[in-house]
């Protein structure tokens, strides 16, 4: 974390507080008030939405909450105003929890059936308080409420409410922007299911950022509550407010911590320039059209499109370094050291292990050991089970029977990021990066999750050492889709390395790879074993199995056919049955 | 660099923005400048429209009779976006940066409600043209065009009930229904309370939530308590909705009341037929006799003619409109200056002649007598027909 910049925020947000003192007219404090207010709502829905992905439209649902708890509370039984806003914080929060809490739990409520489910809330919502004694119809009139003396008139008070809470939604956004949360949050937003595989508590994640993102919005809605003076549910749970955050946010660009303050800044300051009565129409066209065309031609957002130029300028040649090792590798496979004998260990014990889908037993009643140190072959025509055997021990699936004992603890049925945490790690087929963020995110942000569980700072360093590893220092700031198959695959490499596994699962890491690409990819697997690290090798490609493990295990149906070494497994008749077929002669 | 070129483009914009908010507050003399906001655009901008027009109208008058005080009167208005914290901080830009002599009130009340918050941290004198409820208007130097009443809840019921007291067959019978909508609803509680006191038997009471669309359930329930009145607490297209509900399960109620449908629709619709509902002027005798009303009804119609106006007569919120500036014309003449309070204390004690009758403002929240009065559709127009004294020449109320 930059401590300028959050100093920065602070600073900046001190000499704004100046202004009710400076004899400006009171216009401006109201008018940077609406800016404070904009900011806020749009910054904390970023929270959430930009960095997560969970686009809402429920905002105005969370920011409608903390303007009815203000407002109830303070013009309906008499709360002092300050005491009310700990409470619209609350209410909100405690909504949005609610809502987190059984949502979330549901993979398939992602993307629009999310953001309709949101918005539905908003009306839900809207209906409860119209229909309750909360408003019942005529609406909440809070012009005798006492307003806290926090600045020469009552304007300026409710200025210095705007900007306090501003300053602390850009503070916050900011920290957790450059935080291990932060990096969780990106991950879920670029791929959920990898990111819980990767370690990140995704569920507990989500539900943070939704619980942050309601209370910031209770807050604004609690101070606006005073602000308009008067308070209705049809102006308080418009469409306008969801739709206007949401446009603010993807303006300034939703992938950056201050971008949707700045998207905010933007259209209110162009809303405001069009209220000459005289043209007002047509102004309010322009303003349509400038926006169109704003994200037409920066869809990434302002702050996007300004990363993306900076990341153009700085970014060098497409070259690929060859992996760090001691000694160049030959053309043909050539062991850098000599192979340490496995232990007799047990590292991981899976017992009965079944996984049926709809019926079908994918995986049936799989019994076998990992020890420390080894490199087990998991082996199997097309569609035998491997790729579920591989979910089901990194915990991306939930088995439907049987035990996984990693390290004494039985692991199974828990979430995929305690997998992760235990010490295990996996690549994947078809790599799964994490597409927005660059290699070097993308490996750090396993550092942090993963086995190693490291801070954010020893990520990033850890993180180098291991793109150097696999060769990809050159690529470090590059996005995953500049990146070809080859460096690709690599960085699947790197990034489950950088986890620091006990218990590595490779699965099918050299399909698609050259010849010369593949050798160099056994030669960096080798060096992995070397280095202590357990593997389970997911491989169709046979002579990489005969080089590398030490003892194969071979699954046709979901069931485990063969176990053993190598050369005598494959001459086993039921192994080549299953590879060639029987004869029927 | 054409995006950096963007870039700087788009800041340009936002600090225009900043800078002209930002211009220096013009001179005292000259033009006496009068500001205020409407909502041009939003969700209430076809009704704003209409008091836009209005002001347009009157300033053009006022100056072609000299202005006010021998100075020319500028009219400032600015876009509040149907957004009363729009509203808000634009009245603070008029008063506190622009500087202008004198308020005059936006369109609707929860703007009127904003800029009686700003006008009152300033002391500036408000007068507003259509606030529906008296009760939130504490400031004492606020001025109701509307002339509503302090208890139009109590007060525009029993001019209702009055109206049909006095027919050969009166309704015994009574089913409210009422949009949720805050200065309908309270006013169609008060209905229930005086239906009862009245001895008026209630046997529906329904409410909706304000932008619903479906009435089928609801005119399906009125036609199965049969009601002798139907009151509906309606605005806008919602009171045509439920006729044409009622109408798609051959139900036409024997009476019918709304109490501010959308003027032109409700006046032409079929099966709106005998509509009844409230007025402060239609362009009918009396009204018309007084030769400011009769000129403002030509200019009017004419105007709105022009801007393509989908209902262009002189009826509520354009007749509320012309009255509030005939009071702001008549504290400013009277007292011969453009002092925010002399202005107030002038209105407080005196009684202004409109083209809806009289004014005053000594009840309760500055609220004088509630001027309301019965109209109903007659052959496709809206005619006055209670009290007596203000109902177009031979006009009674008509029943099915």
């Amino acid at each position: 974390m930059n401590k300028v910049i959050l100093s920065g925020i602070f600073a900046i947000g001190a000499a704004f507080a100046a202004l009710p003192w400076l004899g400006v007219p009171a216009f401006w404090e109201s008018f940077l008030y609406l800016l404070f207010h904009w900011i806020i709502l749009a910054v904390s829905w970023n929270i959430l939405s930009g960095y997560t992905g969970y686009f809402s439209f429920g905002h105005g649902a969370f920011f409608g909450a903390g303007i009815y708890g203000s407002a109830y509370l303070a013009g309906t039984i008499g709360w002092p105003f300050l005491a009310t806003l700990p409470a619209a914080i609350l209410v909100a929060a405690a909504l949005g929890v609610g809502l987190g809490a059984v949502v979330f739990r549901v993979a398939r409520v992602r993307g629009e059936l999310f953001a309709l489910l949101t918005l539905a809330i908003t009306f839900v919502l809207a209906t409860i308080i119209l229909n309750t004694k909360i408003d019942g119809g005529p609406g909440i009139y809070l012009i005798g409420v006492d307003i806290p003396k926090l600045g020469p008139s009552q304007s300026a008070s409710i200025y210095m409410m705007g900007l306090v809470a501003a300053v602390v939604t850009l503070a916050i956004s900011y920290i957790i922007y450059a935080s291990k949360f932060g990096t969780g949050l990106f991950a879920i937003h670029d791929d959920e299911d990898v990111a819980e595989v990767m370690g990140v508590p995704t569920y507990r994640y989500k539900l943070y950022a939704l619980a942050i993102s309601c209370g910031l919005a209770g807050l604004a809605g609690g101070i606006h509550a005073v602000f308009i003076s008067y308070v209705t549910v049809s102006e308080t749970f418009s469409i306008a407010v969801p739709l206007s955050v949401v446009l603010m946010s993807i303006l300034g660009g939703s992938r950056h911590w201050i971008g949707p303050a700045v998207g905010a800044v933007f259209i209110t300051c162009l809303l405001y320039f069009f209220t000459s009565g005289d043209y007002a129409v047509f102004g309010r066209a322009m303003v349509g059209l400038i926006l169109v065309i704003v994200i037409l031609f920066m869809p990434s957002g302002v702050l996007g499109m300004i990363a993306q130029w900076w990341r153009g300028r700085t970014r060098p040649a497409a070259a690929v370094s060859p992996p760090v090792h001691e000694a160049a590798p030959t053309a043909a496979i050539v062991r850098l050291a000599a192979k340490p004998a496995p232990s007799t260990d047990v590292l991981l014990q899976v017992r009965g292990l079944t996984k049926a889908f709809a019926g079908l037993r994918a995986v049936d009643n799989v019994t076998l050991e990992v020890r420390k140190g080894e490199i087990l072959g998991l082996i199997g025509p097309n569609g035998s089970g491997k790729s579920t055997f591989i979910n089901l021990v990194s915990g991306h699936f939930k088995p439907t029977a049987g035990e996984i004992i990693f390290e004494g603890q039985n692991l199974a049925g828990l979430d995929a990021h305690r997998f992760a945490q235990a010490g295990i790690a996996r690549t994947y087929q078809i790599p799964r990066p994490f597409s927005q963020m660059t290699v070097l995110e993308n490996v750090a942000m396993v550092a942090m999750f993963g086995g190693a569980g490291m801070s954010r700072t020893e990520a990033l360093q850890a993180a180098e050492e291991f793109i150097a590893f696999a060769g990809l220092s050159q690529r470090a700031h590059a996005l995953p889709d500049d990146l070809n198959l080859h460096q690709r695959k690599f960085l699947e490499l790197a990034r489950a390395l950088a986890a620091r596994p006990r218990l590595l699962m490779l699965d099918e890491v050299l399909s698609g790879l050259t010849p010369s690409e593949i050798n160099e990819a056994i030669e960096m697997i080798q060096r992995i074993r070397d280095r202590g690290t357990t593997i389970i090798f997911v491989e169709h490609v046979m002579r990489a199995v005969m080089a590398l493990t030490d003892r194969i295990v071979v699954l046709n149906y979901g069931a485990m056919i063969a176990q053993g070494n190598a050369t005598d497994v494959m001459n086993e008749d039921s192994v080549k049955a299953a590879y060639l077929g029987k004869a029927h002669a | 660099m054409k995006s950096l070129k963007r870039i700087a483009t788009l800041a340009a914009i936002a600090a225009g923005c900043l800078g002209l908010a930002a211009l220096p507050a013009q001179a005292q003399s000259g033009p006496i400048r009068i500001g205020s906001t409407l909502a041009l655009t939003g969700p209430l901008s076809a009704t704003a429209l209409v008091h836009k027009l209005v002001g347009e109208i009157y300033v053009e008058d006022l100056n072609s009779r000299g202005g006010l005080l021998g100075r020319k009167v500028e009219w400032t208005v600015k876009d509040d976006q149907s957004k009363p914290e729009v509203a808000r901080t634009l009245y603070e830009q008029l008063v506190t940066s622009d500087k202008v002599d004198l308020l005059m009130g936006p369109y609707a009340t929860g703007a009127i409600l904003s800029a009686m918050g700003v006008a009152q941290r300033y002391n500036k004198i408000l007068i507003h043209h259509t606030m529906g409820i008296p009760s939130l208007a504490k400031y004492d130097m606020h001025f109701p065009a509307w002339s509503l009443g302090p208890d139009p809840g109590t007060t525009v019921p029993n001019t209702l009930f009055d109206a049909l007291a006095a027919l050969p067959k009166p309704p015994k019978t009574v089913a409210i229904v009422t949009s949720k909508f805050p200065s309908l609803h309270f006013l169609s509680l008060g209905a229930r309370e005086v239906a009862k006191k009245r001895g008026l038997q209630e046997v529906l009471f329904l409410e909706w939530e304000f932008g619903n669309r479906d009435f089928g359930p609801i005119a399906a329930r009125v036609k199965d308590a049969k009601p002798d009145l139907v009151f509906v607490g309606d605005i806008g297209l919602e009171g045509n909705m439920l006729l044409e509900a009622m109408k798609k399960i051959d139900y036409e109620p024997p009476l019918h009341f709304h109490l501010y449908p959308a003027p032109g629709p409700m006046a032409t619709a079929p099966e709106t037929k005998n509509a009844l509902s409230v007025t402060i002027f239609e362009e009918h005798a009396p009204y018309t006799n007084n030769p400011v009303a009769a000129k403002f009804v030509a200019t009017y119609n004419a105007r709105a003619k022009a801007a393509g106006f989908p209902y262009t007569k002189v009826e509520v919120q354009a007749a509320a409109s012309f009255t509030a500036w005939q009071l702001l014309e008549a504290a400013v003449v009277a007292t011969k200056s453009l002092d925010d309070r002399k202005l107030a204390d002038w209105l407080k004690a005196n009684q202004v002649p409109t083209i809806q009758g009289t004014l005053r403002f000594d009840k309760g929240n500055n609220f004088g007598d509630d001027l309301m009065r019965i109209k109903q559709v007659q052959n496709g127009n809206w005619v006055t027909v209670w009290p007596k004294a203000w109902a177009a020449p031979g006009a009674t109320i008509k029943t099915q």
